[in-house]
């Protein structure tokens, strides 16, 4: 078969078992058009922002749901991409293809050698060793006062030749073409021989060794792809921000990413993106019903949030991709791995 | 079932919240003003205080400034940068905000500040005051009603220096904020600095710090820990009897905020500050007075800015007969606004020129713990980097 | 620099690390026995410290305040095994931390809807306001003499209970084999209902102690939470001598680290580095020596299995 058809088959198929990321990405382009008519541009934004934190937790995705390495510092990542823009246009880098490449560039150096270091442990180790990494980079990020130390930095939107920035729906469809640019390739990554195999030490990794396979070059390639991704994500929203400070990379921004992977569920490809949706509809909606029914306590709001992410926990296997696809997920993405632990 | 139920809570909140989002747009000719501040999370006693003294100068007003009908959207930051980003733009874009006002913390303001200036809204803090923004990048959007973050510890430096204070032991958390605050007291204190220690953010034990301290044998040591590590390190000073060992000067760290969980402990305890609840003027007066009765305790310098916040959309809007921004803010900049610490005047970066107080920690006649002046610093103080900015 | 400061220091250090081995302790036995990522571990601290400080502001007695609030915890840890922990063992690592990160939220709420967001006033017993003279010239505070030897006392006592009773066996048979355990005959279900009250407990006296000390806020147990995982890291999941070891180190490095760190680096390199840098590394430290231990012992200093 020609190499042509056989990508053309993948993507089919790809299309029809991941329906409901594509639905999502059509969702996602439609949506300025209902904004526009409907007056209500704010929601552009919040939608940038939930495309945004869909893509980093794609990235972590890979690793988290497909790979089964629980990393809590990926946040560490987007940080560093954001920095990329921050650190560029401080010393006059001002184009935006410049940083996408730095971003690129950078994560994946960092993220060979943390991935390197921290993929010799596994388990609890392994999210404590992650966890340590971020925070340590975090503080340096602190104590850098050049660059504004922890009240960060302003910074002006790149400059990407003929698309400016500046003009909301251009951000926003930049953004877009990423996160589908980002789907497609981890499509493609996960349905490859590459992803099945990363899949599969997941599930049992003494049975790969076994066949001969390293399991630690492919988690480590699996760490680095996550990484980029999440650094490209990090570009992206230092843009949208106009700003960047170390807040990107605290601890408990992994820990969010955590949440809106299990949320939407593990090991699918519009998991994360769902998860995105809700938590961030969920941070905007609770407030404002808790105001309208208990206004004494609104911004006590977090006091619903907990227990429900504790129910979806409970019952909610596979996520949200779970609750709403009629297959179930296979039961072997949540069972326990007793192997490597 | 479960599952159904789990699947209807979450769409259920998330479709009611979104409609009552919804239905709650309206538009109207009010002066709309967006106050942004942290309501939820650890730091929310601050954004609680604010948001009361707001209410409280809305009340004290009739519901009205300058004469228009006004209505106050109280937007809840989480501390969160990209949050406040956000909530900038839906005050903004959806509601329609005529200013933008509040904002506790420095990474907050740095973050909407170009944004909500460059939409042509104005923006008012009511504390945050980092020196970009006072110096290379202000813009003409912006006005602070509170002080640049230096300016107290340039105070309280200027103080000791006077006082002929010979040696000091400075401490502050390793943060932009705490850098700066040294920075300043260093910049008017010329003499000995016996140790100069930045300690981590959100430390809660300092009987090591304590310890170095005491084996320093510095005269003096002047404090910038903010929050519950100003409570933690009032707590442990005390407790370690450094009284006897150096004399504690703090900013920023005995206030409103700390004093109700600190009580006796910060008696006798200096600090500058640009307020304070015994300042002798009438607003102030009035503003204490109804905060105590209505709130159970002594305001904080957070709640007074925040109502001095209120006080200056009220008389920009009188002053210029409109809501307009250019004109509102050229009644700002021209000063003499009055607020609780008396007719503020405005310097040439929009930021105000005004007294520093060394203030006491002292037990007044309820025998409540609260501060009062006991000298004043700086007359009409000006910010270090005014020169630096050129609208 | 003086010898008396640094042992001085190091005695600063111990108490730092005694501290942390009482929260660690619960820790490492719930992680290790139950193989159960329980997050919500610094809300048990908080749960403490506000149930003595409540009670202690209500009966004017600090000693009650403890010994009343010492029930209130064990039985906090109780009923949330009982009700919510008991159905997530069987689950992956990252849904208990998502569920368990949940209730930290949920903690944190309840007790600022419950208390308000404002500190607790919390302060020493009169009895305990004094200070010992460990050293020529050298005030140490009482109270915090007390806390190392409550500290110590728990140590031993729980080494005692690990080592030589009944349940103490379980409990060892537990971390190093659960299902060998269970498959003797043993009443899982209890022992681990058990195990974490008794953790929870722990967690609880910690807070009790640093309530007079620090201050009493909702979210004050999340930084111990984040040490006291570096420390059962460092000492091996499931071992409490490991915990013990390990929170001393820990907290000799952090305490020894924060006050000398800067000093040492100015030895090396100019002034205004080492001010810079001093600091930020100070904060890194803890987290340096761990990816250190781990990257030449995976599965730290004791591990109780195998």
């Amino acid at each position: 078969m020609s190499g042509l058809s056989h990508f053309l088959i993948l993507a089919s198929d790809g299309m029809k078992t991941n329906r409901l990321f594509w639905l999502l990405i059509a969702g996602f382009a439609l949506f300025p058009i209902f904004t526009h008519f409907a007056d209500l541009p704010f929601w552009n934004d919040v939608a940038m922002r939930i495309m945004l934190l869909g893509m980093a937790a794609m990235g972590l995705n890979l690793v988290l749901g497909y790979g089964g390495m629980v990393s809590f510092g990926h946040a560490a990542f987007i940080g560093i991409g954001a920095y990329c823009v921050g650190i560029g246009d401080f010393y006059g880098l001002t184009n935006g293809w410049a940083h996408i490449l730095l971003g690129i560039v950078v994560c994946g150096l960092m993220g060979l050698v943390i991935g390197y270091l921290a993929l010799r442990t596994s388990g609890i180790y392994f999210i404590m060793i992650t966890l340590a990494f971020a925070q340590m980079l975090f503080f340096l990020f602190v104590s850098l006062e050049q660059f504004g130390g922890d009240d960060g930095m302003s910074i002006d939107r790149a400059e990407f030749g003929f698309i400016d920035l500046y003009n909301p729906l251009r951000l926003y469809f930049l953004i877009w073409v990423a996160l589908a640019l980002v789907g497609l390739g981890l499509m493609f990554i996960v349905h490859s021989r590459f992803g099945v195999t990363l899949r599969a030490i997941k599930s049992n990794e003494s049975r790969i060794e076994a066949m001969g396979l390293q399991p630690l070059q492919y988690k480590i390639t699996g760490y680095v792809i996550s990484a980029v991704i999440c650094g490209l994500a990090g570009v992206l929203f230092a843009n949208w921000q106009e700003y960047v400070s170390p807040d990107i990379m605290h601890w408990t921004r992994s820990g969010e990413l955590m949440i809106i992977i299990i949320l939407g569920g593990l090991g699918t490809l519009a998991g994360p993106l769902l998860g995105a949706i809700v938590f961030l509809l969920l941070e905007e909606s609770l407030p404002i019903m808790l105001d309208t029914v208990a206004p004494a306590y609104a911004e006590n709001w977090m006091i619903l949030f907990g227990p429900l992410l504790i129910m979806v926990v409970m019952f909610g296997r596979g996520g949200l991709v779970g609750l709403l696809s009629a297959q179930r997920q296979s039961k072997n993405n949540l069972k326990r791995d007793n192997v490597g632990q | 079932m479960n599952k159904v139920i789990t699947i209807g809570a979450i769409v259920g909140l998330v479709a009611a919240g979104t409609a009552l989002y919804l239905q709650s747009q309206k538009k109207s000719d009010n002066v709309k003003v967006g106050y942004m501040t942290t309501l939820s999370g650890g730091a929310g006693i601050i954004g609680k205080q604010m948001q009361n003294a707001v209410n409280l100068a809305m009340e004290h007003k009739g519901g009205k400034l300058g004469g228009m009908n006004a209505e106050i959207i109280f937007a809840d930051d989480q501390r969160k940068p990209d949050v406040a980003k956000q909530l900038a733009n839906r005050l903004m874009k959806s509601d329609k905000v005529d200013v933008v006002a509040g904002v506790i913390w420095s990474n907050l303001l740095m973050a909407i500040h170009k944004p909500v200036t460059r939409n042509g809204t104005l923006l008012i803090s009511s504390n945050a005051g980092p020196s970009p923004i006072a110096g290379a990048q202000c813009n003409k959007n912006f006005v602070s009603m509170s002080w640049q973050n230096d300016q107290t510890p340039e105070g309280m430096g200027k103080h000791m220096q006077d006082a002929g204070i010979k040696s000091v032991y400075l401490m502050a958390p390793n943060y932009q904020a705490g850098k700066d605050m040294l920075a300043g007291f260093k910049r008017y204190y010329k003499g000995t600095i016996k140790g100069e220690v930045y300690t981590k953010l959100g430390q809660s034990d300092f009987q090591a710090e304590l310890s170095a301290l005491r084996a320093a044998g510095a005269e003096a040591t002047m404090i910038f820990q903010p929050g519950g590590m100003g409570i933690n390190f009032v707590k442990q000073w005390k407790q370690a009897g450094m009284d006897s060992v150096s004399k504690l000067y703090t900013v920023f760290s005995v206030d409103g905020v700390s004093l109700p969980a600190l009580k006796d402990a910060a008696i006798g305890i200096l600090g500058t500050q640009t307020w304070s609840p015994d300042l002798d003027n009438a607003i102030n007066k009035k503003f204490v007075g109804d905060y105590k009765a209505k709130f159970g305790a002594y305001p904080s310098f957070y709640a007074a800015q925040a109502y001095d916040t209120i006080l200056a959309i009220d008389h920009a809007i009188a002053k210029s007969g409109s809501k307009d921004t250019a004109k509102m803010r050229t009644v700002l900049a021209a000063g003499n606004i009055p607020t609780t610490r008396g007719n503020l005047k405005m310097n040439t970066n929009q930021f105000p020129i005004q007294n520093i107080y060394l203030r006491e920690a002292v037990k007044d006649a309820d025998g409540i713990v609260t501060t009062k002046v006991t000298s004043t610093v700086f007359t009409d103080h000006a910010d270090s980097y005014a020169s630096q900015c050129k609208f | 620099m003086t010898f008396t400061l640094i042992l001085e220091q190091t005695f600063n250090g111990l108490q730092a690390g005694v501290t942390l081995f009482l929260v660690a302790a619960g820790l490492t036995l719930i992680l290790g026995i139950m193989d159960f990522v329980f997050l919500a571990h610094g809300s048990q601290v908080m749960i403490g410290a506000y149930a003595a400080a409540a009670i202690t502001q209500a009966t004017g007695n600090f000693y009650l305040g403890v010994l009343l609030a010492i029930p209130v915890t064990f039985a906090s840890g109780y009923l949330l095994e009982f009700l919510i922990i008991r159905h997530l063992y069987r689950r992956d690592h990252m849904e208990q931390v998502l569920a368990t990160f949940g209730l930290i939220l949920f903690f944190n709420e309840a007790i600022r809807v419950s208390f308000g967001p404002a500190a607790l006033f919390s302060d020493l017993p009169p009895s305990l306001s004094g200070f010992v003279e460990i050293l020529p010239a050298t005030p140490y505070p009482a109270y915090r003499l007390g806390v190392i030897i409550v500290g110590l006392l728990c140590a031993v006592g729980i080494h005692l209970l690990v080592s030589r009773t009944r349940i103490g066996a379980m409990v060892r048979a537990g971390a190093n084999n659960p299902e060998m355990t269970a498959a003797l005959g043993i009443n899982i279900k209890i022992l681990f209902r058990f195990i974490f009250a008794t953790g929870a407990c722990l967690a609880g006296v910690a807070g009790m102690m640093l309530g007079p000390l620090t201050a009493v806020q909702p979210g004050m147990g999340e930084p111990l939470l984040i040490l006291s995982l570096v420390v059962i890291i460092i000492g091996g999941i499931g071992s409490v001598r490991g915990a013990f070891v390990a929170a001393i180190i820990v907290g000799l490095v952090d305490t020894l680290g924060r006050v000398f760190l800067p000093a040492i680096l100015r030895l090396f390199v100019e002034q205004a580095t080492a001010d810079g840098a001093g600091p930020a590394l100070a904060s890194m430290l803890v987290y340096i020596l761990m990816a250190v231990v781990l990257i030449f012992r995976p599965t730290g200093l004791f591990p109780a299995k195998g």
